[in-house]
């Protein structure tokens, strides 16, 4: 084996043995929610289940109990708040941002100033804007509703994607677009049907981040919702803490159905996390 | 099987038709199952109402409740709260004492009001005012494990190092050695790891582990002389002419008990009753201060089979800490509503359901037909305990401002534990004046 | 540039204007506002205009000195690491077999929900029961009461910090690594380039702005660091790993919101943010960065 070759194995080692203890905790949090109430926390702890069981995704682990903390039922429409809640601030939020990077890019409008107010906006804390924001949802009847998270969610994933956007609409070259005015076409036009298709990665990555902000949000689910018809999971999670026992099997199984959306959709749109970045982030 | 599903979905219909109010209960995780039960039961005696449990954690029920309130957006239309909240949440709550007076044809006459143990109906009442009817009588217990404490083997090893027979400890001083005793690093013959397991975390746990240390103190002989008796708004943490009354000697005692039972407890800065739950769940240690429904976790976990043997319950040693909860109904919402809800709070507070939430749901009772009915004894031991118990544990303050001295108190508490803050009556002085600041405000 | 295209490009940014001045202007005035009161919903008859009492609070405020204290050790420490970690991943991982692969499962811990990840750790690092004390007894360590001591429970928020952020700059900069103009790297092999000198002399310039970029993000995220906290150490033992944030959220929501003395607390944090970000943009010439201004 030559010297490279050695060195290569060696990496890959390394890299392996990083890996591993970056995944440990989901790991931890996956065996856990498959593991028996007698198996959560043992010493020494019990790193592969002697059984894995449903118990805690369905219940049927204890009699002692009520259903509160010993099962996910009732994670359903806390899914469904969560899917709905995170997909359409993706997509407004990247719709918004592209337009106003575009514009920003392209025009220079408003220059670094303008550029930077937007930027900033990802930078308030949302604990200010918790009970100013429940005054008024609470007058115009958005308390717990869809919209109450999505609207307050648009502001930081906005920002964030104008941003990502506005280096990404600088690489793709402007005399693409001025062949398009040639032929006839209006700024719009131009926009729309030939710098979106090329900036598809770009949009994608600027949407995948987006999700996955919202997706993990907790204060402002916590104060601007209050039951199942708007919660998100996150604020789900909160039930298996109790003064009498923490659910831990339970805690995790709900825990994993938090996050594996998320991942899953991460995972398979990851390709373009990278194109996109690759492309924006660096001139 | 069609027709069925048919017939299924026509009575559902039918229920559904029926429900012409739907009131929202919020709920601490605590009470969220007892309470979906008795939704359930209300709704079968009551479709025209319809009742919707929703279930929060603790730290975020109380801040939740108070937006509800000062927005009055009636986003809830019963509050499950803590009593230590009264103050705060009064603003917001129905009189139900006014509310009774106005509304005799609602009142069930066998709901017997004499009935309620006296210091959990008080709890409830802010002002003159009846915020809310005592739903969960929950108090600290000392479990221990019966079996080691009963071991001849043990008995006869502990009085050779101590010259003292082996027993469940009284006070805390007591405890000292019983738990030197039981911790493996201090007695290699120690059948457990540790010899207790402790909270002192910089949660809202150890505003009330500080209570029952600090209580005997404060309700000694000596506490009631020189402080007067305990406020009922501001609690045992107060004089009588409501000072705080932790910064004096008696003060810096309750410190210096807690310390000293630390070398014997697994992390007990770090552990919170998740940690601790566990702890005795698991055979680690061989004494616990804890809540009244952890029992239930202990008696399924397999390290403490049989739980007749293995479980022992007692009196704390020090005095026992109320942690009781109340449901209030609000006031911001219609008065068709408030009558759908008083007929619910009403519900889940009666005779019938305390027992019944007791033998299910293992929720300390508010009543004294429940703890005299000898089917309730049966069902937990623990019941047998809770007369003597509630018949002077010590209690937090009530007043708006308790979350805030809770915060404070909580983060400079550990820093004494810890040594960061050294252990004088200078620190409790200081600590005073802030808090002195947070009430003049 | 005609007229038209300004105007169309006014209209394109105008949805974004829209949506920050409704969802961030009002909110934030009413936090000024607020912030000059002593307004507190646990108790009914507040609101009343205080001056600057709230502010001059601050000062005197131990607890809020020293979440200053934590906030800045994160800033100071936690993101140091992520950055560092993050480029020798990004390294590492060039052109090894399985590339693709591996990427994808470093990238997994950001994509964790901070809730969900808070309670893991808070699993692991169980005094008794934690695989973490395990494998320190393995090797013959002693346990470690992870949360019960300062430094320790500040080591520990910091490695859920760094857990879920190194792979956030993993991203940005392999995706920027991959960026890279091959030309000038080819350029710099035919001199004889190889190894560090490369890194130091051609490809660490190269990469030099969207590692400040990726410095600024993060260190503008640490100072809102919330949720590792509140899963974790909920701030203790005593105020060792209170947060800015999270000390600012304790005031205003969880012990009763004391809104005016709590919206003070936020406009510091947006004043501090807000420097931080106009200092680093200069110095970094961000503006040159996204191509708004040619110095």
């Amino acid at each position: 084996m030559s010297r490279r070759n050695v060195v290569r194995l060696i990496r890959f080692c390394v890299a392996l043995l990083v890996l591993a203890i970056f995944l440990f905790p989901i790991y931890w949090l996956v065996i856990t929610a498959f593991k028996q109430e007698s198996e959560w926390f043992t010493t020494p702890p019990v790193f592969w289940p002697s059984k894995f069981t449903l118990s805690n995704f369905l219940g049927t682990g204890s009699t002692t109990f009520g259903t509160t903390t010993t099962s996910i039922a009732g994670i359903v429409p806390f899914l469904r708040n969560s899917v709905v809640v995170a997909t359409t601030t993706s997509i407004v939020s990247t719709i918004i941002a592209a337009f106003a990077a575009y514009s920003i890019a392209r025009t220079k409008i408003g220059g670094t100033g303008l550029a930077g107010w937007f930027i900033s906006m990802r930078f308030l804390p949302p604990i200010a804007s918790a009970i100013p924001l429940y005054v008024i949802f609470s007058k115009i009847s958005l308390l717990n509703t869809w919209w109450a998270l999505i609207l307050p969610y648009l502001v930081p994933t906005t920002a964030l994607s104008i941003w990502l956007l506005i280096s990404f609409f600088n690489e793709i070259p402007q005399e693409i677009e001025e062949a398009a005015y040639i032929d006839g076409a209006s700024r719009t036009q131009a926009f729309l049907q030939v710098v979106l298709p090329l900036s598809a990665p770009g949009l994608a990555a600027a949407a995948i981040l987006a999700f996955i902000q919202s997706w993990g949000e907790f204060l402002l689910a916590l104060v601007l919702t209050s039951n199942a018809s708007a919660q998100t999971l996150p604020v789900y999670l909160g039930r298996y803490i109790t003064g009498w026992r923490v659910a831990w099997g339970p805690l995790s199984a709900a825990g994993l159905v938090t996050m594996l959306p998320v991942i899953v959709f991460a995972l398979i749109t990851q390709r373009y996390l990278i194109r996109g970045l690759t492309l924006g982030a660096v001139k | 099987m069609k027709l069925k599903l048919l017939l299924l979905a026509l009575a559902l219909l039918s229920v559904l038709a029926f429900a012409e109010v739907t009131i929202s209960v919020v709920a601490c995780s605590d009470n969220a199952d007892s309470l979906k039960w008795l939704a359930e039961e209300f709704m079968k005696r009551n479709p025209d109402i319809k009742v919707e449990v929703t279930t929060l954690s603790w730290e975020v029920l109380y801040p939740r409740i108070l937006a509800d309130i000062s927005a009055k957006s009636g986003a809830f239309d019963v509050f499950n709260w803590d009593v230590m909240t009264a103050g705060a949440v009064s603003q917001g709550c129905l009189d139900l004492f006014e509310f009774i007076k106005q509304n005799p044809d609602l009142v069930d006459p066998s709901y017997d009001m004499d009935d309620l143990l006296p210091l959990a109906k008080n709890l409830g009442i802010w002002d003159g005012k009846l915020v809310g009817f005592p739903y969960f009588n929950n108090t600290m217990l000392f479990y221990y494990r019966k079996d080691l404490f009963e071991n001849p083997k043990y008995k006869e090893e502990f009085e050779k190092m101590f010259g003292r027979p082996l027993r469940v400890p009284t006070t805390w001083a007591e405890a000292v050695d019983v738990a030197r005793y039981f911790t493996k690093s201090y007695n290699k013959n120690s059948p457990t790891q540790y010899g207790i397991a402790l909270m002192f975390p910089t949660t809202h746990t150890m505003f009330y582990m500080y209570l029952i240390f600090f209580g005997p103190y404060r309700r000694s002989v000596e506490g009631l002389t020189r402080f007067g008796p305990v406020d009922l708004d501001y609690g045992d943490y107060f004089t009588a002419d409501r000072k705080p009354a932790f910064a004096s000697d008696l003060g810096l005692k309750a410190f210096e008990d807690m310390k000293a039972l630390m070398p014997y407890s697994p992390d007990p800065l770090g552990s919170d009753y998740g940690e601790t739950l566990e702890y005795f769940a698991k055979g680690i240690v061989a004494m616990v201060p804890q809540w009244t429904n952890p029992y239930l976790q202990f008696k399924s976990s397999p390290a403490l089979q049989p739980a007749a043997e293995k479980i022992g319950i007692a009196p704390m040693p020090g005095r026992s800490v109320a942690g009781n909860w109340a449901l209030g109904i609000n006031k911001f919402i219609s008065t068709e509503k408030q009558k759908a809800a008083f007929k619910f709070i009403q519900f889940a507070t009666s005779k019938w359901a305390d027992k019944e939430k007791l033998i299910r749901f293992a929720i300390a009772p508010v009543r004294k037909s429940t703890l005299e009915d000898a089917e309730a004894q049966n069902a937990i031991p623990w019941v047998k305990v809770l007369p003597s118990i509630y018949a002077d544990e010590t209690f937090r303050p009530r007043i708006p401002e308790e979350p805030r001295l809770e915060d404070i108190s909580n983060i400079n508490f550990a820093k004494i534990l810890s040594g960061e803050l050294p252990l004088t009556l200078d620190t409790l002085n200081k600590l005073a004046n802030e808090w002195e600041k947070v009430l003049t405000k | 540039m005609t007229s038209t295209h300004k105007r169309t490009g006014f209209f394109m940014v105008l949805p974004a204007i829209v949506l920050f001045l409704v969802m961030t202007v009002y909110p934030f005035a009413y936090m000024i506002y607020n912030s000059f009161t002593n307004l507190d919903l646990s108790k009914s008859g507040t609101g009343q205009f205080v001056g600057l009492r709230n502010y001059t609070d601050i000062v005197r405020d131990q607890l809020a000195l020293s979440s200053i204290e934590f906030t800045a050790l994160m800033v100071l420490i936690a993101v140091p690491v992520e950055m560092i970690l993050g480029l020798a991943l990004s390294y590492l991982i060039r052109g090894l077999f399985a590339e693709k692969a591996l990427r994808s499962l470093f990238l997994i811990p950001m994509m964790v929900p901070a809730a969900v990840g808070g309670f893991g750790w808070k699993m692991l690092f169980n005094f008794i029961f934690g695989p973490i004390n395990y494998f320190l007894n393995l090797i013959g360590l002693q346990s470690i009461e992870w949360f019960g001591k300062i430094n320790t429970a500040r080591t520990a928020v910091m490695i859920v910090e760094i857990w879920q952020w190194t792979p956030f700059v993993f991203l940005i900069l392999y995706a920027a690594l991959q960026a890279l103009p091959k030309d000038i790297l080819d350029a710099g092999k035919v001199d004889g380039a190889d190894g560090w000198r490369l890194f130091l002399h051609i490809e660490l310039p190269l990469l030099r702005p969207i590692l400040y970029v990726t410095l600024l993000l993060r260190i503008i995220d640490v100072l809102r660091t919330f949720d590792s906290v509140y899963m974790t150490t909920y701030g203790g033992p005593g105020s060792a790993t209170s947060t800015w944030s999270f000390y600012a959220y304790k005031v205003t929501v969880s012990y009763g919101w004391n809104i005016g003395y709590g919206s003070a607390l936020c406009v510091i944090l947006v004043i501090v943010s807000g420097i931080l970000i106009n200092t680093l943009t200069r110095v970094l010439n961000i503006g040159r960065e996204l191509g708004l201004s040619k110095e």
